[in-house]
């Protein structure tokens, strides 16, 4: 074949593809009607909220739906070859061969059980005719993990997944899927697993490798940011069908469908000029000293307790009606303060002063009267409600303990109920019933019930999809201004604390590196963490940010220019 | 409900239930199917099955072995389904203890529990049983007091599982009492997985009674299988039916028994009835 056609033949081919459900789910077809083309180094992303079919296309390509799934209509063409009309072994071939694919949750992808350098080698084994020597193989792992920049290969080859971070076994994710030399790469929400400035890392990465070898790639993602920073062409779906589709700085400039613009607009952005300043009151409502916490992991007999250092004499106060946010990457001890407060993990030293009383010397009955003005809403909407108790109760439950009578607590249920928006109705029903976003609105309301002076959320809307995390963002602060509460907003999300919070906290290895208002923290970051925090924002070029230390929209056009200059 | 349709659907839990029902209904009509004794001797010694109008023999004083089976399943599933009520009672309650408070609690609780497993079960019956008077309630006692350390090691682990669940802390967070949030929310998210175990505990429970008996230290007043197996076991060489007739009763019932807890360990399990996402 000659160069010219290799170029201008598509690497994937999506042609009126449809999906059809199993009876009983929640749509006759997954997927209706979807058509879109992936060139040479080019990177097409798929956006749509959960359910939206984006996923169902992916596993598609490779032939990987899952039993009772079907493809009813259409074709997938994958390097001139139809995967739905591939035997066993062509299939086998094709996966791994000419498209890889790699996945949301890089842990559940590895097998724990086998050295990484295994892993890879398997990946080339499994492929290369005629099977190359062991020494040639072992080369190539080591090139291979080198080029997905893991530091000492050497020694990263000999590690069990277990041993590396999210990021580094990402990173040997990718590496597995290169072995072959693909020329489609699938990455199925590939950093949504991890934080900021790893995501960044790695979206870098896919975008250096699909360069130097020409591959394309479809990638699977819910964050426009990701979009605005990697795409050449999006493909938003709603509800397994199309519902916009053109070139990334066209979708994202001028969005033609109603929705496109929805998805866009609910990117939290921050409003600095919104944020009321914050009026030195003389006395804080919560204040926290010194806090101090390190975990011990045994590891065996012989070996050291391994000692994590969650809290390092993080101090901070909080006053009625400010929002305080959070920040840091995952392990910064984020969470682990927003327990400590709640007495839900013991702190090794210092206090924490709330209404008069050290919450740490109370215990019993002290303690959980205290408790009953700090309330907090945890990330996973659906690990928070228990299965098996209906809503209404769940909510009643908490003024039924401080002596409510039922009535009385059902029908305060139910007025919250209506309250975080939705229907009375709803308080008999049980949690698997709701999405995600509804549940976490059940449990907004339940801690709410108890009329609390600090609500304390834990990732509360990082669980959601974009547009509901907007809808939760601003019902939390409607609510803010309505019962006065204080808030702790803990949350990896730079976005989302520029858009709530009064005050910033950036948080890392469980120490304060950082701490001013959202407006200084966010144009004039004192600390260097602050600003690769803030850098590795996806999408920061194009969601120009007032306010954002040196992101504009100019960074955005030279990027789109620059990649159409390659292609 | 849900549950009840998939154990419906279920082929292999679906043939113990109906043997174990069957067997149930053999217990509840036993008097009005042999409303002579068990004890009393309706025929020669020694009659082979079939004969004298005693379908499945008489034994070596003539007492009729079909009525014996019958009258003994009753005693058969009292004990074993006491006595598993017995053991889930002891073993929930220190499993949950254990679990739920953790620290210096579960260390004591859990030390004790080894000492329990340490011993092997049937020796230890034997010692207690032989310790007080062989009755029908000691026997169910000193069945449920040597069974429950498995349920204990399970239930333990069920409530560490679910001790640090988000919905059990936010129920700590509103303020709720230890004893609501373990009844209320811990428990009820565990039960699955003990109910399975409990009914497994049942056909080990009618086994150990058997054995007991076997070794003459059931309930006198009580016609069990396990006795006539004892009572058989000199002559089987020539008398095969006084020993094998209430053998198979055994097997059949634990057979029923432990098909029934597969099936409804597989309709209980998550992983099998496929959650919703």
């Amino acid at each position: 074949m000659s160069e010219a056609a290799q170029i201008d033949t598509p690497v994937l081919a999506v042609e009126s593809l449809s999906i059809a459900l199993p009876k009983g789910g929640d749509r006759e077809l997954a997927v209706e009607n979807v058509s879109f083309a992936i060139k040479r180094n080019e990177v097409v992303c798929l956006v749509g909220e959960s359910g939206s079919g984006k996923s169902m296309i992916a596993h598609a390509v490779l032939s990987l739906l899952p039993r009772g799934v079907g493809i009813v209509a259409g074709a997938v063409t994958v390097a001139e070859e139809n995967p739905a009309q591939l035997d066993g072994r062509g299939l086998r071939r094709l996966r791994g061969g000419k498209a890889a694919m790699i996945f949301q949750e890089p842990l559940s992808s590895l097998n724990p059980l086998k050295r990484v350098g295994k892993q890879i080698e398997e990946m080339i084994l499994a492929h290369q005719q005629p099977v190359p020597s062991a020494a040639e193989v072992q080369a190539r792992v080591q090139t291979l993990l080198t080029q997905v920049g893991l530091p000492n290969p050497q020694l990263l080859e000999r590690s069990f997944p277990f041993e590396l971070s999210g990021g580094q076994r990402q990173r040997v994710m990718i590496a597995m899927a290169m072995a072959n030399r693909p020329a489609l790469l699938i990455a199925d929400e590939p950093t949504t697993a991890l934080d900021v400035t790893t995501q960044r890392q790695i979206l870098r990465l896919i975008g250096d490798l699909r360069r130097e070898r020409g591959m394309g790639v479809l990638l699977i993602t819910h964050d426009f940011g990701v979009v605005a920073d990697v795409a050449h062409r999006v493909v938003v779906l709603r509800h397994g069908k199309v519902v916009e589709q053109g070139p990334a700085s066209e979708v994202l400039r001028h969005p033609k469908a109603a929705y496109t613009r929805e998805l866009i607009d609910a990117v939290p952005k921050a409003r600095l000029a919104d944020i009321h300043g914050t009026i030195a009151r003389p006395e804080p409502l919560l204040e926290v000293v010194g806090l101090q916490k390190t975990f011990r992991v045994k590891r065996g007999w012989l070996q050291p307790a391994r000692e994590v250092v969650a809290a390092d004499g993080v101090s901070l106060t909080l006053h009625e009606c400010e929002t305080l946010a959070v920040v840091g990457e995952s392990g910064s001890g984020k969470s682990t303060l927003g327990r400590m407060i709640m007495r839900l993990t013991e702190p090794d030293a210092g206090a924490i002063r709330f209404g008069g009383a050290d919450l740490r010397q109370l215990r019993g009955e002290a303690l959980r009267q205290a408790r009953r003005q700090l309330q907090i809403v945890f990330q996973d909407p659906f690990a928070s409600l228990d299965p098996r108790q209906k809503v209404g109760d769940a909510i009643a439950r908490g003024p039924m303990a401080y002596g409510m009578s039922r009535t009385d607590a059902m029908a305060l249920a139910k007025r919250l109920l209506v309250r975080v928006g939705l229907s009375e109705t709803t308080a008999d029903r049980y949690p698997h019933e709701f999405s995600g976003g509804q549940r976490q609105r059940i449990c907004i309301a339940r801690a709410l019930a108890l009329k609390p002076r600090v609500l304390i959320a834990d990732e509360a809307v990082s669980a959601l999809d974009v547009s509901v995390q907007a809808q939760v963002l601003a019902l939390l602060a409607e609510l803010r201004q309505e019962m006065r509460l204080a808030m702790i907003f803990i949350t990896h999300d730079l976005r989302i604390a520029a858009e709530i919070a009064d005050r910033v906290i950036v948080l890392q290895k469980g120490r304060i590196v950082e701490e001013g208002s959202t407006a200084e923290v966010f144009t004039a970051p004192r600390q260097a963490y602050t600003r690769d925090l803030l850098d590795a924002i996806p999408g920061r070029a194009f969601f120009d940010q007032p306010g954002f230390a040196a992101g504009n929209a100019s960074e955005f056009d030279d990027r789109v220019q620059r990649d159409a200059l390659k292609m | 409900m849900d549950t009840v349709r998939a154990f419906l659907r279920h082929p292999s839990g679906m043939i113990g239930l109906v043997l174990l029902l069957v067997i149930v209904i053999v217990a509840i009509i036993a008097p009005k199917l042999f409303p002579v004794s068990p004890w009393e001797m309706v025929g020669a010694p020694f009659t082979p099955p079939g004969e004298d109008g005693l379908w499945l023999g008489g034994d070596t004083l003539g007492r009729d072995v079909a009525a014996g089976v019958a009258h003994g399943a009753r005693v058969s599933l009292l004990i074993g389904i006491a006595s598993a009520l017995a053991a889930m009672a002891i073993g929930v309650v220190i499993g949950a203890m254990s679990g739920y408070f953790g620290g210096k609690v579960d260390l004591v609780l859990m030390r004790m529990t080894e000492l329990f497993q340490t011993i092997p079960a049937f020796v230890l019956a034997i010692l207690l049983v032989a310790t007080f008077n062989p009755s029908l309630l000691t026997i169910i006692l000193t069945i449920g007091a040597v069974s429950w350390p498995p349920l204990a090691r399970l239930t333990r682990a069920e409530f560490l599982r679910l001790r640090h669940r988000e919905f059990v802390e936010a129920a700590l967070c509103q303020g709720e009492r230890t004893w609501r949030i373990v009844l209320g929310h811990i428990l009820p998210n565990a039960i699955s997985p003990i109910l399975v175990v409990t009914s497994l505990t049942v056909a080990t429970a009618i086994l150990l009674e058997s054995a007991l008996s076997f070794m003459g230290l059931g309930d006198p007043n009580l016609m069990s299988w396990g006795f006539m197996i004892g009572a058989g076991r000199t002559v089987i060489r020539n008398a095969w039916w006084m020993s094998v007739f209430p053998g198979l009763a055994i097997l059949i019932t634990v057979l029923a028994i432990n098909l029934f807890g597969e099936g409804l360990s597989d309709v209980l399990n998550p992983r099998v009835l496929r959650r919703r996402s």
